[in-house]
């Protein structure tokens, strides 16, 4: 079973980055969408199927943040797990974070282990049938780029 | 600049760097004189601002083949694969994670919020007028310094 991935920044290289760094870390994936701030993440959740969303904070239009409380309103899209990657890495934000029930918490600058650890630990947490069917997680040291 | 914010400026630049860019930096402890400096011809300047109690703004100078040397590691392709938007972009996006995870350790309450970046590029660089900027940090690389300026 693969997975549809929402990634959400207002940075091109950090969306590629961040796409690169799942498709290395032997994670089935579907497709990836691309947003660039919480508006257009919502305008893709509307229309597509997404697994997972993987998202900044700190974005034009919307932010994470505003994007969080947006998908756990609406009833169709609070069953999708997000994960925020992000630069923004006090715990009064953190704890803001997992107040608003985010799935996961990735600081930026990040290695790729850690977006690959935490992206397996939600997944199978979220979707633990479909976590049984897809690979096991590859070795740490299968990440090199 | 006191010593606290001057140590984690080196930390958090130079975790960015490394970590995302295999680029290693190298603080200068002490400034050059604008004799001893050789510039380049073409900069990409990355501003961030960020708001608060203790508002301020970086800026940030790289030499525009630093710009292009860690968008190719960035993205893991070679230099034909890189365009200056992309070079733009990497700038914007290294200034929003140096300074965002200078503010996760000076500020752990989340009192100060980042704007989002803005970059440029430049022609040349106004060495005279960074150089007495008592804000400014400088750092060797392999392709050039890295200047940083914090104006709070």
């Amino acid at each position: 079973m693969a997975f549809n991935i929402l990634v959400a920044d207002d940075s091109g290289t950090m969306r590629a980055v961040i796409k690169k760094t799942v498709e290395m870390s032997g994670v089935p994936v579907g497709r990836f969408f691309d947003a660039e701030n919480g508006q257009e993440a919502l305008g893709i959740l509307e229309n597509n199927w997404i697994d997972v969303i993987l998202s900044d904070i700190n974005m034009p239009v919307m932010g994470g943040m505003e994007l969080l409380q947006e998908v756990n309103r609406n009833e169709d899209f609070r069953r999708i797990p997000l994960i925020f990657i992000t630069t923004e890495s006090s715990e009064a934000r953190m704890d803001e974070a997992r107040r608003l029930g985010v799935a996961g918490y990735v600081k930026k600058p990040f290695m790729p282990e850690t977006i690959k650890k935490m992206l397996y630990e939600v997944l199978e947490k979220a979707y633990q049938h479909k976590a049984e069917e897809a690979p096991a997680a590859p070795a740490d040291d299968d990440m090199d780029f | 600049m006191d010593e606290e914010l001057r140590e984690t400026i080196d930390q958090t630049f130079g975790e960015v760097f490394e970590t995302m860019f295999f680029t290693f930096l190298d603080p200068m402890e002490e400034l050059p004189s604008r004799a001893e400096l050789v510039l380049d011809d073409a900069y990409v300047e990355a501003v961030i601002a960020y708001h608060g109690p203790r508002p301020g703004r970086f800026f940030l100078y790289l030499p525009y083949r630093l710009a292009r040397n860690i968008t190719m590691n960035f993205l893991g392709v070679d230099e034909d694969g890189v365009s200056d938007e992309q070079a733009l972009d990497t700038a914007k996006e290294t200034a929003n994670m140096a300074v965002g995870s200078l503010l996760g350790r000076l500020d752990p309450e989340g009192t100060l919020k980042l704007h989002i970046p803005e970059s440029r590029m430049m022609d040349g660089l106004p060495a005279d007028e960074l150089l007495a900027n008592p804000g400014l940090r400088l750092f060797n690389t392999d392709f050039g310094l890295l200047w940083v300026v914090y104006e709070g």
